[in-house]
């Protein structure tokens, strides 16, 4: 496989998780986009401003490059705390349009800025891996840590809150759980995992712009979600990688692109109202898997 | 006398132009199962709500031991030890049984993060411990084989069931129970009233029940309230509610 369309794959995962964390408490919230924007900028600004950072010169380091994930999971960390606390407020649609709102503030905002580079971006953002293969190894690393925190997360206590704020908020309030913070912990966690993708991704494709998080953003990486399914961190994972996978496979029919999007936000709910990854059906798929590998073992 | 474990002082709610709960006044003493009757529409859900910081109090103190604690959201009550059910059933649905239950110990569940995340001896000890208890109170109200089910595959009753087991593993001191025997058939309604008996012995719980079913009432309850439009219309033991004038009135009369 084209190693270039995998490392978008990867940083569709990583995205989908982003969409996902407070979606499992219920929290519709379409602010991903801007949080990997500034991400990317974060990254685009300090490795092309910097020349401390760029070492000797040859390749850009990556430890440069982990020092910028950690500046981007502080400031969109800081900045979701702020925001989370006034927009998660809001409920359903409400809560979706006031982030969707959001992300085209930010979008115009560094659209006028200057040391963003306006409408043009910034160009020139220095290479840490030589080849796709590198930035694959490392956000493949990436992912693999997200997932595992994600995977703690699930099977322990503030999990299992958000999973009761989904389902029912009010029940949730009354078993003792603080819901506003444990939503706001979900939204801080998704803007730092949105956040630090956005590092990679600045990197991955040298240049950034006001462009990186708009609206569509927002819907593609929401269909990642609703075809994967907010149950586990697996379902957003599979949805990114498949739906980052399937347009650019598809690409002799061009814009159908987008209709598959369409149809998959339309029809995902209808045919799989849960998504395609819950629990059950992971259950389910391995007991069969299981069943089929002691068929296939040679009998004593 | 003593201080009382709840105290509500001149309550009022207004929901528009009417006054769902008017100037009640309640206490409910430790270790008593006290009943609370009336009429569809009196005001009793309302007044649960109030208590449990659901819904906001229009007028009126609420006191927990004697400390104010009017105005406090709901989570926060519940940390104070107060559980309760929902009339209409407010449970977890597409969690397990013992989701549900877990969810319900959630005060008890706080682990050391570090802990957490990787998984040392004592993380896993506790969890085992925790689940242990969830199958427990699940075993007690004999919903144990559903555990690994959805909540929403259960029947009515079993829901009821489940909704109580999670209020108790809220390990709380006060029960509020909203018409915990509503679907059920007499006998189920016997046997439930056996168990409140049983566990508000066993767990030391001092309980505040509303139900319609008045025989029940009457075997249950240590003390009644009797609310109509809002308004408390009579108090005392089941004995001489049952001859109250102005119960019968509500009950048989205009409104019943
Ligand atoms: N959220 C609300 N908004 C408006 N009116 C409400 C609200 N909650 C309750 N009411 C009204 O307040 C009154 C009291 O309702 P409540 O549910 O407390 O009665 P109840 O005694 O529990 O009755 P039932 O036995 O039918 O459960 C009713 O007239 C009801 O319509
Ligand atoms: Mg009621």
């Amino acid at each position: 496989m084209d190693t270039t369309l995998l490392q978008q794959m990867l940083l569709g995962a990583l995205l989908g998780i982003s969409v996902y964390l407070p979606l499992r408490c219920g929290q519709l919230s379409l602010a991903t986009p801007g949080f990997y924007a500034i991400g990317g900028t974060v990254a685009a600004l300090l490795s092309t401003r910097i020349p401390a950072l760029g070492g000797d010169g040859v390749s850009y380091p990556i430890s440069s490059v982990l020092l910028e994930m950690a500046l981007a999971a502080m400031v969109t960390g800081i900045l979701a705390l702020g925001i989370g606390k006034v927009v998660l407020r809001l409920r359903g649609i409400y809560l979706a349009i006031s982030t969707i709102a959001l992300v085209e503030i930010l979008r115009v905002v560094s659209l006028n800025l200057s040391f963003t580079g306006g409408a043009i971006g910034i160009f020139g953002i220095p290479q840490p891996f030589a080849s796709p293969e590198g930035y694959v190894g490392f956000t493949s690393l990436l992912l693999a840590v997200v997932c595992w925190l994600c995977d703690r997360l699930e099977r322990t206590r503030p999990g299992l809150a958000m999973a009761a704020i989904r389902e029912d908020e009010l029940a949730a309030a009354s078993q003792g759980i603080n819901t506003a913070n444990t939503k706001l912990l979900a939204f801080v966690l998704s803007a730092l995992v949105a956040g630090v993708t956005g590092v990679i991704a600045a990197h991955f494709l040298n240049s950034w712009n006001a462009r990186m998080g708009n609206f569509d953003a927002s819907i593609t990486t929401l269909a990642f979600v609703v075809f994967g399914g907010t149950r586990t961190w697996l379902g957003p994972v599979i949805g990114g990688l498949v739906l980052t996978a399937l347009p650019e496979l598809l690409r002799p029919v061009g814009d159908l692109r987008l209709i598959v999007y369409g149809l998959v936000i339309l029809m995902g709910p209808v045919l799989f109202p849960q998504g395609v990854i819950t629990p059950e059906r992971l259950s389910r798929w391995s007991r069969m898997l299981r069943q089929r590998l002691r068929l296939e073992a040679p009998t004593p | 006398m003593s201080t009382p474990l709840l105290a509500a002082h001149n309550l009022n709610r207004q929901f528009g132009g009417l006054m769902a709960v008017n100037d009640v006044s309640l206490r409910v003493h430790q270790g008593e199962i006290l009943g609370l009757l009336g009429p569809n529409g009196a005001g009793k859900t309302t007044l649960f709500n109030l208590i449990s910081g659901v819904t906001p109090v229009s007028t009126g103190r609420i006191e927990w031991r004697g400390v104010p604690i009017t105005g406090m959201a709901s989570h926060a009550v519940a940390g104070l030890g107060i559980a309760r059910t929902f009339q209409n059933l407010r449970l977890f649905p597409t969690l397990s049984c013992l989701d549900n239950v877990m969810v319900g110990l959630h005060r008890h569940a706080r682990q050391k993060r570090l802990a957490a995340l990787f998984q040392t001896r004592p993380f896993h000890q506790k969890q085992a411990k925790l689940h242990q208890e969830a199958l427990a109170l699940l075993e007690l109200f004999g919903i144990a084989d559903a555990a690994h089910r959805p909540a929403n595959s259960l029947s009515y009753g079993d829901r009821r069931r489940l909704e109580m087991a999670r209020a108790l593993a809220n390990r709380p001191e006060l029960l509020l129970l909203d018409e915990p025997a509503a679907g059920m058939n007499p006998h189920e309604k016997d046997q439930l009233c056996e168990l409140i008996r049983q566990i508000q012995a066993q767990f030391q719980l001092t309980v505040l029940i509303i139900e319609h079913h008045v025989p029940l009432m009457m075997q249950l309850c240590d003390r009644l309230v009797v609310l109509n439009f809002g308004k408390t219309i009579a108090e005392g033991p089941p004995e001489q509610i049952a001859k109250d004038p102005a119960v019968i009135e509500a009950y048989l009369g205009g409104a019943g």
